[in-house]
């Protein structure tokens, strides 16, 4: 019964955040999501649009076992072409995630995620979409270190991880034709390895955490390789209670940090690049649910030469505590 | 019990990243293949656009374009391990014409596989083969003739053809130039140039390879010699610069007009 939930609940915030499209298009959109198959659209990966990406975060403040599903949207403006009048084209990222972190023993917790893409960008001969089920993530958390709650009112939790992110989200090599966003897939079309720490520290109801993860990306059968990432951020939270409420906004800095990409086993030219993001949001739990929203807003960037900027990425979630 | 976890987590970690790591591109490089070379026309930074776009000089003079034509010969290739291809002299002969979007990709048939780093070509048509006469040109005589780009077969070929309206503190109103290349009585203003790629072009059976050439136009004028348009303004009738001791100042500015921006290997 649960499982139904979720998906309904998937179907329904991708209703809820996309364009009014027409009702067979939506309808083909509900197949896909159900039947959880692969269909002829990608993911994209390098320069921000992954499904895994450190600036997000691998989970929630508040409850650190759950179920859920977190919808993101980024906005990018991409130069579609090498010369200073080029055109610049706008791209939207939307992904609905079905995410989870469930305890196997008291310190290790698995954590998944189900990414499912919606992409689109104006080029100047038209408006093109890519959809479908992106690379799921499947990673083994530790807990290396915890503070026993008992008595004190400094804590420290540090988790590492390692896990896989699996192709299964379809990469189009014609859509790495020309020079616009090399990253417009819905999947990299590669088995990639993530490795992950996660630091949190709480003095009362004050607290930090502090992310690292680095994301090595293997050649797929297309002879294309993402650049490897470093993603690193902090994040500073202070938790609210009023009666049965939790209320934990959070306020701090992300960054992302991209190698070039390779074709095969040449670089490719503006390719490799970093962004620095302003992270701020608030999550909110009552009883078993926690509902969490947060923006990001770039600092510094320089994308692909230059070639890509970051506008902004919005995320919502909705937990439900395990 | 926690202990056999912990051996089963590493252990699946450890083949994961040796299976991801296993490569599998020991193909034997055979056969021949394709290579497209596209020219893309630019003025300095900027794609170039006919007719509407006005492009600024460094000498201060505003050029509005309205043909560019030239002559692209003699195709040879550098492998990466040194040794070079020389592509059939007879089919090495194409006119890039900014008006004709077929003719910005010149292809490339019958290479053999291989990794490839440079590419050398030549502007124009060389002494050589214009000296086979007009029955030794092949169908190229034709097309160089319907593209405009022959003034005669004795005066020999245009190599380059420039033209359009400019302006500048001294010409206010729009004002026609021409800039033509191609032998004088002294100079036969034949050049070829050789250029690197910055990444290697891996012609296979199932890859064709793409070099794209970026060939900035203000380089004609603008390049190592400047030429000011201004002055060449014969009695306010335009610029025509077609012989004289301008046209080698020319060709030598065109070794530098020619560069690679990037290679496909799709």
């Amino acid at each position: 019964m649960k499982k139904y939930f979720f998906i309904i609940l998937a179907c329904s915030f991708q209703l809820a955040f996309s364009n009014p499209i027409k009702d067979s298009i939506y309808a083909e959109k509900l197949h896909n999501l159900l039947l959880l198959s692969e269909y002829e659209y990608e993911d994209c990966d390098a320069c921000g649009c992954s499904a895994s990406s450190g600036g997000l975060g691998f989970g929630s403040m508040l409850n650190s076992n759950f179920v859920g599903v977190r919808y993101l949207n980024q906005s990018y403006t991409s130069k579609d072409g090498i010369f200073d009048n080029s055109p610049w084209v706008d791209e939207n990222f939307n992904t609905v995630q079905i995410w989870s972190k469930i305890p196997i023993t008291e310190r290790i917790q698995i954590f998944t995620l189900i990414p499912f893409q919606h992409h689109s960008r104006e080029l100047t001969t038209g408006k093109e979409e890519i959809q479908g089920l992106g690379d799921i993530t499947l990673m083994g958390m530790y807990t290396l270190y915890q503070t026993h709650k008992d008595s004190i009112t400094l804590t420290h939790k540090l988790q590492m991880g390692g896990g896989v992110k699996m192709p299964t989200g379809k990469f189009n090599e014609a859509n790495n034709l020309g020079t616009v966003n090399q990253s417009f897939q819905v999947g990299t079309g590669s088995w990639d390895y993530l490795l992950v720490a996660d630091y949190v520290i709480q003095k009362n109801n004050l607290g930090l955490n502090l992310l690292l993860d680095y994301t090595i990306k293997t050649e797929n059968s297309k002879n294309y390789q993402y650049g490897n990432q470093l993603n690193y951020g902090g994040l500073l939270f202070y938790l609210l209670e009023a009666n049965t409420v939790k209320i934990m906004p959070h306020l701090g800095l992300v960054g992302e940090k991209y190698d070039a990409n390779k074709q095969h086993g040449q670089e490719l030219p503006n390719t490799a690049g970093d962004v620095l993001f302003s992270k701020f949001g608030l999550e909110i739990g009552k009883d078993k649910f926690s509902l969490g929203m947060s923006a990001m807003l770039p600092v510094t960037q320089n994308l692909a030469g230059s070639n890509i900027e970051a506008n902004y990425r919005l995320m919502f979630n909705l937990n439900y505590s395990l | 019990m926690k202990n056999i976890i912990n051996k089963a987590i590493a252990v699946l970690a450890i083949s994961t990243v040796l299976v991801g790591c296993s490569n599998n591109d020991d193909e034997a490089i055979t056969g021949t293949g394709k290579l497209v070379v596209e020219f893309d026309n630019a003025f300095g930074a900027n794609d170039l656009i006919l007719d509407t776009q006005a492009n600024t000089t460094s000498q201060g003079e505003v050029l509005k374009i309205s043909q560019i034509k030239y002559i692209i010969s003699n195709i040879v290739l550098t492998k990466a391990d040194g040794t070079t291809l020389t592509y059939p002299k007879n089919d090495s002969y194409f006119i890039v014409d900014e008006a004709t979007d077929d003719s910005h990709e010149i292809e490339l048939e019958n290479i053999p596989a291989g990794d490839y780093t440079k590419i050398k070509f030549g502007i124009g048509v060389d002494k050589a083969q214009w000296e086979l006469g007009a029955t030794g040109q092949g169908d190229f005589l034709t097309q160089a003739q319907d593209a405009g780009m022959l003034w005669s077969w004795s005066a020999g070929y245009k190599f380059v053809a420039f033209e359009g309206t400019f302006t500048s503190s001294s010409v206010t109103t729009d004002t026609s130039f021409m800039v033509h290349t191609g032998q004088t009585g002294t100079d036969y203003n034949y050049t070829e140039v050789t250029l690197t790629l910055p990444s290697n072009a891996l012609v296979r059976t199932t890859i064709t390879p793409e070099i794209h050439v970026i060939a900035d136009v203000s380089k004609i004028i603008d390049g190592t010699n400047k030429i000011k348009l201004s002055d060449n303004n014969m009695g306010g009738m335009g610029a025509m610069i077609m012989g004289g001791t301008q046209l080698p100042l020319i060709t030598a500015n065109l070794n530098g007009m020619f560069s690679v921006a990037h290679v496909h290997n799709d």
